[in-house]
């Protein structure tokens, strides 16, 4: 490691150079068996290495900042920026120092952004632990723990439906008796449950796109039991974050509240009905359903249409959109999708698309 | 990939037994490294730590700590530091001579392993560990920390001294410090 040069511990001080910021060489030599996805260097994250504030090398020196932070935007509010121009950048490039507000939204920035290509360029972009303060420090290894502690607790109280719910006869798909549909819908409703991957292989089906800010991330990316698998073979979780973000727990807590409440009320089991089967539909069904649902959705509130057909609630938007899919990015994914399917549909229409949707960006 | 029904979780169980095996069975360090990695990545998701633990991978992480290969150290060091954040697997390396394992590795030459060291005593301090990782000569290797030329370093050193110790005890490590002609051997890492 370059010796440091200077002891100013501000981060806006002159920066050093570390062995933490170099690119390691990949790893060839692995075993199929676990080989994964990325060709990855052999190296191991801790809390300590991983940081709200990240260093992007690379970026063409053709005036695009703006760009790049609206680039950072998307996986999360950024609180500060600024050009590194005493750091040594390849010629025509310049590094830039991002600071986000969670830790959660630089991991998800650098699992995108990291070895792709901006203007031309080729970003590298990595953790820089070190423009921490003492306090930043403290609260991020407070954040860690607190969020594993949830997280533990969490897989132990699931582990422990599920037995309940093992022993009890579950013959059919339907739910007919009034405790099973209770206890499936239980579980539908618990954040990192099985009965959820249905729900998320559907949400895997759509392309990748970004999504605003979720503030209950943080404590619900470690979901087990998932189709999409949290990491790929080499335990690289960290870098798998953002496919799991699909899924909402959102105010589960209230749901699991109301739930609590209403346990054993007739109307109450006729909602769960159709959740509760949702869990042993296969995923095509599934996406056929939420096709139907949509297009019916014109005739229901939109409080109906999470209560009927999602377990999950999301919080209200001021002007919920027509047809609600409880996910901006999904809503605008499926706007496009229609408009396009209307437009290869009706090949003598020669109506154009009033207004091209934008996917939705925050800066 | 994974499977998608109940069986995942046992499926998941079996490739971090296949990882173990491999680790054991094979000769070549290169591959050891590999899956010492994967296993201590693998250990940063909570869901994994169960298995983990079945798989007595914490103390896989301990026996490292002694080895020559600096790698192994390294990356050991850094699974106990993702592992000791869940409270069973903390209790396991406490009984399994963790703290004083870990406190060697303070005096480790690579800054990332130090690095682990730290923030391991710091999720291991319980009531009952809080007097041994206090003692003296930690405190006094912290103090040193904290006025290292590393930000890294000396922030989670400092956070160290705050959180772990109270304030009597600080101040009278730094009192031992200055009664002391030279300095007590836990240097600080080169890199």
């Amino acid at each position: 490691m370059a010796a440091p040069r200077n002891n100013n511990s501000s981060c806006w001080g002159v920066p050093d150079v570390y062995k933490h910021h170099e690119q390691k060489k990949i790893c060839i030599s692995r075993p199929k068996y676990r080989d994964g996805r990325r060709d990855r260097a052999v190296k191991v994250y801790t809390i300590n290495l991983e940081s709200n504030y990240l260093m992007i090398q690379g970026v063409p020196a053709i005036g695009v900042m703006t760009e790049l932070i609206q680039l950072c935007a998307l996986y999360g509010a950024v609180e500060e920026y600024r050009p590194l121009d005493e750091y040594p950048a390849e010629e025509f490039t310049e590094v830039y120092l991002v600071k986000f507000q969670k830790l959660t939204s630089a991991r998800a920035a650098k699992r995108r952004m990291d070895e792709k290509s901006f203007y031309g360029g080729l970003l590298h972009v990595c953790y820089v632990p070190e423009y921490e303060t003492v306090e930043d420090t403290r609260l991020k290894l407070q954040d860690r723990r607190r969020y594993i502690i949830r997280a533990v607790r969490n897989k132990a109280r699931e582990k422990e439906q599920k037995e309940a719910v093992n022993e009890k006869p579950t013959s059919s798909e339907k739910a007919t008796t009034s405790e099973t549909v209770i206890a499936r819908y239980e579980k539908t409703v618990v954040p990192d449950n099985t009965g959820n991957t249905s729900n998320i292989c559907h949400y895997s089906g759509f392309p990748l796109l970004p999504f605003p800010p979720q503030e209950y991330h943080y404590y619900r990316h470690g979901n087990p039991h998932r189709t999409i698998p949290t990491e790929d073979k080499m335990g690289t979780l960290h870098n798998a974050i953002i496919d799991t973000k699909r899924l909402e727990p959102q105010s589960s807590s209230s749901c699991q509240a109301s739930l609590d409440k209403d346990r054993g009320t007739e109307q109450r089991l006729t909602l769960n009905q159709a959740p509760a089967a949702v869990r042993f539909v296969p995923r095509t069904t599934h996406l056929e359903n939420r096709k139907r649902r949509m297009e019916e959705a014109a005739d229901h509130s939109l409080t109906d249409v999470t209560i009927n057909n999602e377990p999950l609630i999301g919080p209200k938007l001021p002007e919920p959109p027509k047809l609600d899919m409880e996910d901006v990015s999904l809503n605008t994914t499926a706007n496009l999708i229609r408009n396009t399917l209307k437009k290869v549909e009706s090949v003598p229409d020669l109506k154009p698309v009033e207004k091209k949707v934008k996917p939705r960006r925050r800066i | 990939m994974w499977k998608k029904d109940s069986s995942e979780g046992s499926d998941r169980f079996e490739y971090l037994q296949t990882l173990v095996t491999e680790f054991q069975d094979t000769d070549s360090e290169e591959a050891k490294e590999q899956v010492l990695a994967n296993l201590a990545n693998f250990a940063y998701d909570p869901n994994n730590m169960e298995n983990l633990r079945e798989l007595q991978v914490p103390d896989l992480f301990l026996d490292m700590l002694t080895e020559e290969n600096a790698n192994f150290v390294e990356f050991g060091m850094g699974g106990l530091c993702n592992l000791s954040m869940d409270p069973e697997c903390r209790d396991v390396i406490l009984q399994g001579n963790g703290i004083s394992l870990v406190t060697n590795c303070l005096s480790n030459q690579r800054e990332e392993t130090v690095l682990s060291a730290i923030t391991t005593l710091m999720n291991l301090t319980t009531p009952s560990s809080r007097a041994e990782i206090t003692d003296p000569a930690i405190l006094q290797c912290m103090l040193r920390f904290s006025l290292s030329e590393s930000p890294r370093l000396r922030s989670l050193a400092a956070v160290f001294l705050q959180d772990c110790c109270s304030q009597e005890q600080v101040a009278r490590a730094e009192q031992q410090m200055q009664g002391q002609q030279s300095a007590v051997g836990i240097p600080l890492p080169k890199d």
